[in-house]
C-alpha cells in the first residue's frame, strides 16, 4: 500500500537519485583510471564521464586536493539539492543521514582545539554536510556539560548527547569515547526511525544500519585492545541495534585479542566470511576494507528494490566511496606509486 | 556517398583538416575506437585548447560582471589559425588572465580594506547612540539608587565594564545571542543596531546586510570566552575608544582614509575596466578561433599514423559529386601549409551502408525534417520529402479549407519568411519560436494551400463569398417564403440556372440550412477518399523506384505488381464509381424533365450509394432494396466486371503471401547444387570477410543475401507484410476521411463562434450596441486566432504528419539509414554557442 502513494511525494527524488546512480563508475572506467599517466589525463577522462566539466574550470597543475574538494562539492550539491526538494518523512530521512557527519565534524573541532589549532584552520576540513551554525564557536566549551549546555542544545544531536554530560574532561581518550557514544546513539535513533517509518525503507535499511552497527562494535573491541579502556566502558559503546545484538555483543565485550574477536564472528555466517578474506599480509586486503566491500553491495542491493528511502541512504555512501576510489587512484597517480593503484572498491 | 581513404602529410594535415571543416562535406571514422582519450597522439594540444577555453571563460564571466556589452564577429567568420598562432593565443590569454586576476586581487584587498573602514564607521556612529544612553544624567540616577552609595563604593575599580564592538552578518544574530547567553550563563550586555544600507562582501561581491553590536561584560574570563564566540560567528571585532573625544577623532580619521580609498578604487576599477573592455572587442573572436583549433585536433585524434609517421591516414564518407571541391580544399590546404607532397584520396570499396545525404536549401529542410522526425531514408531510398513539400501543405489545407483563417496563417508565414534575416539574426531562446521559424515555408505554403481550399469550399469565417453571383433562385412567392420555414429549390426547374458557379461551392448553400452539412459530407467524404487512394497509389508505385534501383526482381513481380492490383481493382475502382455516380446522374425530374423512364433511370432517384455498392460488390451480391423503376447496376457489365475484380484482388494475396519466399527458397536450392562440395554459404561469408578486411573496413554481413536468413523467418515476415499491406489498404482508406472530419469540425467550429459571439454582435443596436460589438469582436478575434487557428491548425497538422508517416511511407519508405554528420566549424560552434547559453 506504501508503494502507491510513494510517487506522490517521493517519486520525482527517487527517480533523480537513480538518475545520479547512473552516473556512477563502471569497472571500465575504472581500469580506463588506473592506466592514466597524469592528473591531466585523469581529468580528460573524467571529463568523458558524468563528472563532466567538473575541473573543467580549474587552472592546471591539477593537486589531488582540488580533485577531492570538487567531488565533494558536487556530490553536496547533488545531496543537498535532493534535501531542497524533499518533504516529510523523506527530509527527516535525510537529516538523519546527515547528523552522522555533524558528529564526524564535532569531533575534528574539538580535537583541533585539544591540540591547540586555530579554528580558522579546521572548518575549511569539515565536511560540509555536516555544518551547523554554532559549529566554529565550538572551542568556547572545555568540557563535555559545557559543550553541551553551550553548543549543542540546539542542534538536532542534542538528544544523543545526553550520555556523555558524566565524562569530566576533554581528553584524547574522552573524545574518543564521546565520538562512539555519539555515533551508538547517533545509530540506534536512525534505526528506531527507519523501523517506524516501516515498508521497504524499514526492510533495506536495517540490514544496512545493523551491519553499520556491528562493524562499529566489531571495531570498537579490535582498536581497544592495549588501551586503557576497561571492558565494561567498551561494552558501552557497542550500538545495540546490530544482528550481533546481545549475544554476540556480550561475547564481545569479553573479547581479549583478535583471535576471540574472530571466533565471535564465525557464529555469524557473512562476518565469519570477511575475517576469513582478510589477511595482514602485503597482497591480501585488509578487514576494514573487506568491510567497505560488504558496505557497498549491500548498497548496491538497496537499489534492486523500488519505493523506499533507502536509496538516498545508499547513493550518499556509494558516491563516497566512488570519491574515495578516485582520490585514491588519483594520489597513486600523483605519487607515481602505482604498485597499489588496484586496492580501490569498485562498485558495478 | 563514398568512403575515401585520405593521406595527409604529418605537416599539411592540420590546414587541410582545416578546409574541410570550412566545407563541413566529409565525415570522419575514428579509425582508434579503442584508444582511450588521453592516449591518442594530439591529446596535448586539445589540453591546451581546454586550457585556453577556461581562460577565456573566466574573461567572460568577469566581462559579464561588469555588464559590457561583447562585439559580434563583424562579418566573416575567422579561419582557423596556424598551429604556430596557437602559442601567440596562448600568450595573449596567459597575460590578459594574469592582468585580470592580479587587478582583481587588489580591487579585493582595497575592497576589503573598505569594508573594514565602513564597518568602523558603523560601529562608531551607531555605539554613540549606545554611550549616549549611558551617559544619559536620569540613567545615572537610576544606577545610583538601584546599587547604592555602598554598591559605588565597593565596586570602584571593579565596576568598570569591559566591552566589544564588532559587526556580525544580520542572520546569525539570534544564534549568536543565544549562544552568548549559554556561553557566559547571562553575564553579558549586548545591543544591537541594524546597519540601514547592505555592504559588499568583497569575496563574493554579494551585497549582505549586516548589524553593529556591542557587548559589555565583566572580566577577563569573560571577555576571552566573548571574543571566542565572536569568532565563531565570524564577527568582526573593531576597537572603539571609550572616551566621546577618542572615538570622535577616529571617526575623523576613519572618514578620511575612507575618502582616500574611494579615489585608489576607483583607478582600479578603471583600469579593470580598461583591460575588459579591450578583451570583449576581441572575446567572441577567440572563443571561435580555439574552438576550431579544438576540433581539428580532435578530428586529428580520429586518424591513423603510418608507420613511417611521415604521414596521417583518414578514412571518410564523402558525397560522390563532391569530390572535386573536396580535392581542391585539400590543394588549399596543402598550398597554406606549404607542404609540397600533395594529399591523396583514395576511392575505398566497402561492405558497410553509407550514411544518407540529402541535399536541402533552406526551403526543403524543413520538410526533410519531417521525414526524419519518422527516420533517416535508408542509404539510396527513395526520398519522400521533394513530394511532401506539395502534398503535406495540401493535405493539411483540405482538413483546415478557410480562407480567412488561411490568410492568417500566410500572413504569418510570409511575415517569417520576408524578415528571415533578422530574426534569424537575433537568435530567439524560446523553443516554441523555433519551432515556429523551423517550419517558417511550411506555414506559408499551409496558409497559401488553405486560402485556395477556402475558396473551393468557399468558406471565409464560416461565411460564403458570392463572387461570381449564384447560380439558383428563389420563385417562390412572398407569402410562401414568409409562411414556411424550409423551402426547396428544384435543380431540374428555373430555380437552377443551368450551369453550375464558375469556381467552388455555389454561395447558395451557405443558406441552405437543412441541408448544408449532408451536401458538403457528401462531397467532403467522396473527395477524401478520391485523394487518399491517389495518395496510396503514388506511394506504391515509390516502392518500384526502390525496387528498381536496388534491383530486386522479385520484388517487383510478387510484391508490386500484386499490390498495386489489389489496390486499382478495390479501391480505384471504388473511386472510378464516384465519378461515374457524378457524371451519369441527373437532378430528379420535375418541371423542366420529363417522365422518359431514361431520364428517370439516370435521375437523382435512382443514385445508388456508393458504399453499398462497394459492400455488395465484395459480397458477390445484388442490391435488394432497388427502387421502382431503376436498374440495379450503373453501367452495362458490371456485376460480371465487379465479380472479376474482386477475385483478381484476392488472388494477389497469396501471390504477396508466398511468392517472395518461394523464389528465394529456389534460389537456394539452386546455390547449394551448383556449389556441391567445400565452398559452402560459409566459404562465401568467409570471402566476403576477406575482402572487407582488405579494404579496411569492418566486415559486415552483406546485404540482400538472404540466402543466410532462415527460410521460416522469411515466411513469417513476408506474412507480417502482406496481412499489414491488405488490411493496411482497409484501413488506411478509412483513415483518410480524417480529411472530411476534421474539415467539418473546422467548419462547425467556425460557425459556432460566429454565430454564438459576432453575430450577437451584429444584431444589436445603437451606441451601446457598438460598444458591445467592440467588447464581442475582442472575444471573437480571440477564440478565431487561439482555437481555430492555433489549436485546429496544430490538430491537423498533426493528422496531416500522420498520414504521411502512415499512410503514405508505409507503402514505400524503411527508414533504416543513418544520418550522414559531417566535420563541419559551422555545427561545432552553433552548438557550443547553445550549450554556453
Amino acid at each position: 500500500m506504501k508503494g502507491c502513494i510513494f510517487n506522490i511525494d517521493g517519486g520525482y527524488l527517487e527517480g533523480l537519485c537513480r538518475g545520479f546512480k547512473c552516473g556512477i563508475l563502471k569497472q571500465s572506467d575504472y581500469l580506463n583510471l588506473v592506466q592514466c599517466e597524469t592528473l591531466e589525463d585523469l581529468k580528460l577522462h573524467l571529463q568523458g564521464t558524468d563528472y563532466g566539466t567538473f575541473l573543467a574550470n580549474e587552472p592546471s597543475p591539477l593537486a589531488v586536493s582540488t580533485i577531492d574538494d570538487k567531488l565533494r562539492e558536487k556530490l553536496v550539491i547533488e545531496f543537498q539539492h535532493l534535501r531542497n526538494h524533499s518533504v516529510e518523512p523523506l527530509s527527516t530521512f535525510l537529516d538523519f543521514i546527515t547528523y552522522s557527519y555533524m558528529i564526524d565534524n564535532i569531533i575534528l573541532l574539538i580535537t583541533g582545539t585539544l591540540h591547540q589549532r586555530p579554528i580558522s584552520e579546521l572548518i575549511p576540513k569539515c565536511h560540509p554536510l555536516g555544518s551547523f551554525e554554532q559549529m566554529e564557536a565550538i572551542h568556547v566549551a572545555a568540557t563535555p556539560a559545557e559543550l553541551y549546555n553551550a553548543v549543542l542544545v540546539d542542534t538536532p544531536l542534542a538528544p544523543f548527547f545526553v550520555d556523555c554530560i558524566s565524562e569530566q574532561d576533554l581528553d584524547e581518550m574522552n573524545i574518543e569515547i564521546i565520538r562512539n557514544t555519539l555515533y551508538k546513539a547517533y545509530l540506534e535513533a536512525f534505526y528506531e526511525f527507519c523501523k517506524q517509518i516501516g515498508g521497504t525503507t524499514a526492510d533495506v535499511m536495517c540490514e544496512i544500519l545493523a551491519f553499520e552497527a556491528d562493524r562499529r562494535a566489531i571495531i570498537i573491541t579490535i582498536n581497544s585492545f592495549g588501551t586503557e579502556l576497561s571492558k565494561d566502558d567498551r561494552a558501552k559503546l557497542y550500538p545495540r541495534c546490530g544482528k550481533l545484538n546481545p549475544d554476540g555483543l556480550a561475547a564481545l565485550a569479553r573479547a581479549d585479542d583478535y583471535e576471540q574477536v574472530k571466533a565471535v564472528a564465525e557464529y555469524y555466517a557473512e562476518y565469519s566470511a570477511l575475517f576469513e578474506g582478510a589477511g595482514s599480509n602485503v597482497g591480501d586486503k585488509t578487514l576494514e576494507d573487506k568491510f567497505f566491500e560488504h558496505e557497498v553491495s549491500l548498497n548496491v542491493h538497496a537499489f534492486l528494490q523500488q519505493f523506499h528511502f533507502g536509496v538516498f541512504y545508499s547513493y550518499l555512501k556509494l558516491k563516497e566511496q566512488e570519491c574515495r576510489n578516485i582520490v585514491w587512484i588519483s594520489e597513486c597517480v600523483a605519487q607515481k606509486h602505482r604498485a597499489k593503484i588496484d586496492n580501490y572498491i569498485p562498485i558495478f | 556517398m563514398t568512403l575515401c581513404q585520405l593521406f595527409l602529410q604529418s605537416e599539411a594535415a592540420y590546414a587541410c583538416v582545416s578546409e574541410l571543416g570550412e566545407l563541413g562535406l566529409v565525415q570522419f571514422r575514428d579509425l582508434n575506437p579503442d584508444v582511450n582519450a588521453f592516449q591518442r597522439k594530439f591529446v596535448n594540444e586539445v589540453r591546451r585548447c581546454d586550457e585556453m577555453e577556461r581562460k577565456l571563460r573566466y574573461l567572460e564571466k568577469e566581462i559579464k560582471r561588469d555588464g559590457i556589452p561583447m562585439l559580434e564577429i563583424p562579418g566573416e567568420c575567422p579561419e582557423a589559425p596556424q598551429p604556430r598562432e596557437m602559442i601567440d593565443l596562448e600568450a595573449t590569454f596567459e597575460k590578459l588572465e594574469n592582468e585580470l586576476r592580479e587587478v582583481n586581487q587588489n580591487a579585493e584587498a582595497l575592497k576589503r580594506n573598505y569594508l573594514e573602514l565602513t564597518e568602523l564607521k558603523h560601529i562608531l556612529r551607531k555605539t554613540q547612540v549606545f554611550f549616549d544612553e549611558m551617559a544619559d544624567p536620569s540613567r545615572e540616577e537610576e544606577q545610583v539608587t538601584l546599587l547604592g552609595e555602598e554598591g559605588l563604593m565597593a565596586g570602584g575599580q571593579a565596576l568598570k565594564l569591559g566591552f566589544v564592538a564588532g559587526v556580525i552578518l544580520r542572520e546569525r544574530i539570534p544564534a549568536f545571542e543565544r549562544m552568548l547567553w549559554r556561553a557566559c550563563r547571562g553575564n553579558v550586555f549586548l545591543r544591537q543596531a541594524e546597519i540601514d544600507s547592505p555592504l559588499e562582501d568583497p569575496s563574493s561581491s554579494d551585497q549582505v546586510y549586516k548589524s553593529v553590536f556591542i557587548i559589555f561584560f565583566q572580566g577577563d574570563q569573560l571577555k576571552t570566552r566573548v571574543k571566542k564566540i565572536c569568532e565563531g560567528f565570524r564577527a568582526t571585532l573593531y576597537p572603539c575608544p571609550e572616551a566621546p573625544a577618542d572615538r570622535r577623532e577616529m571617526a575623523m580619521g576613519v572618514m578620511t582614509r575612507i575618502e582616500d580609498l574611494n579615489t585608489v578604487l576607483g583607478q582600479t576599477q578603471d583600469h579593470r575596466h580598461r583591460v575588459l573592455v579591450a578583451a570583449a572587442k576581441n572575446i567572441k573572436n577567440w572563443f571561435v578561433k580555439v574552438r576550431k583549433i579544438k576540433a581539428i585536433y580532435h578530428t586529428l585524434n580520429l586518424f591513423n599514423l603510418d608507420v613511417t609517421q611521415k604521414c596521417l591516414i583518414a578514412e571518410c564518407w564523402v558525397p560522390a559529386l563532391d569530390m572535386e571541391t573536396i580535392q581542391l580544399a585539400l590543394r588549399r590546404g596543402t598550398e597554406r601549409s606549404g607542404s609540397s607532397v600533395p594529399p591523396i584520396l583514395n576511392r575505398m570499396e566497402t561492405a558497410e551502408e553509407p550514411p544518407t545525404y540529402n541535399r536541402n536549401n533552406k526551403f526543403t529542410s524543413a520538410f526533410q525534417h519531417l521525414i526524419y522526425a519518422y527516420g533517416v531514408a535508408t542509404y539510396r531510398e527513395v526520398n519522400p520529402a521533394p513530394y511532401t513539400i506539395i502534398t503535406f501543405p495540401f493535405l493539411f489545407a483540405v482538413m483546415f479549407g478557410d480562407l480567412g483563417h488561411g490568410a492568417l496563417i500566410a500572413i504569418f508565414g510570409f511575415w517569417m519568411c520576408y524578415k528571415e534575416k533578422p530574426l534569424q539574426a537575433k537568435k530567439i531562446d524560446s523553443e516554441i519560436w523555433n519551432i515556429f521559424f523551423g517550419g517558417r515555408y511550411i506555414i506559408l505554403l499551409m496558409g497559401l494551400f488553405s486560402m485556395y481550399t477556402g475558396l473551393i469550399y468557399n468558406d471565409i469565417f464560416s461565411k460564403s463569398l458570392n463572387i461570381f453571383g449564384s447560380s439558383w433562385r428563389s420563385n417562390y412567392r412572398n407569402d410562401t417564403l414568409a409562411d414556411n420555414k424550409l423551402l426547396q429549390l428544384n435543380p431540374d426547374s428555373e430555380d437552377y440556372l443551368q450551369y453550375p458557379y464558375p469556381f467552388g461551392i455555389d454561395p447558395v448553400w451557405q443558406l441552405a440550412e437543412s441541408n448544408k452539412i449532408i451536401f458538403m459530407n457528401a462531397y467532403k467524404m467522396k473527395i477524401s477518399i478520391i485523394i487518399g487512394v491517389f495518395h496510396m497509389l503514388f506511394g506504391v508505385c515509390m516502392s518500384l523506384w526502390n525496387h528498381i534501383y536496388f534491383k530486386r526482381r522479385i520484388s517487383i513481380y510478387v510484391e508490386f505488381i500484386p499490390q498495386i492490383v489489389f489496390l486499382t481493382l478495390l479501391f480505384f475502382y471504388m473511386v472510378l464509381l464516384m465519378f461515374i455516380k457524378w457524371t451519369s446522374y441527373g437532378p430528379t425530374p420535375g418541371k423542366l424533365g420529363s417522365d422518359d423512364p431514361d431520364v428517370i433511370r439516370t435521375s437523382a432517384y435512382c443514385a445508388p450509394s456508393i458504399l453499398i455498392t462497394f459492400i455488395n460488390m465484395m459480397l458477390f451480391k445484388t442490391d435488394p432494396n432497388t427502387r421502382p423503376q431503376c436498374d440495379d447496376v450503373m453501367y452495362a457489365g458490371q456485376m460480371g466486371l465487379q465479380k472479376m475484380f474482386v477475385v483478381v484482388a484476392l488472388l494477389c494475396v497469396p501471390i504477396m503471401l508466398f511468392g517472395k519466399p518461394y523464389f528465394i527458397m529456389r534460389e537456394q536450392k539452386q546455390q547449394a547444387r551448383s556449389q556441391p562440395l567445400g565452398a559452402g554459404p560459409e566459404g562465401a561469408e568467409g570471402a566476403q570477410a576477406e575482402n572487407g578486411a582488405a579494404a579496411g573496413a569492418p566486415a559486415e554481413a552483406p546485404h540482400g543475401a538472404h540466402s543466410h536468413e532462415e527460410i521460416s523467418e522469411v515466411f513469417i515476415h513476408q506474412a507480417i507484410h502482406t496481412i499489414e499491406y491488405v488490411l493496411g489498404s482497409v484501413s488506411h482508406t478509412a483513415s483518410y476521411l480524417r480529411l472530411w472530419a476534421l474539415s467539418l469540425a473546422h467548419a462547425q467550429l467556425a460557425e459556432v463562434a460566429w454565430n454564438m459571439l459576432l453575430r450577437k454582435g451584429l444584431m444589436s443596436m445603437g451606441f451601446q450596441g457598438g460598444i458591445f460589438l467592440y467588447v464581442v469582436f475582442a472575444g471573437w478575434a480571440a477564440i478565431s486566432v487561439s482555437i481555430l487557428v492555433l489549436m485546429e491548425g496544430l490538430s491537423a497538422f498533426l493528422h496531416t504528419l500522420r498520414l504521411h508517416w502512415v499512410e503514405f511511407q508505409s507503402k514505400f519508405y524503411a527508414g533504416e539509414g543513418y544520418l550522414f554528420q559531417p566535420f563541419s566549424f559551422e555545427v561545432i560552434l552553433d552548438s557550443a554557442g547553445q550549450a554556453e547559453e
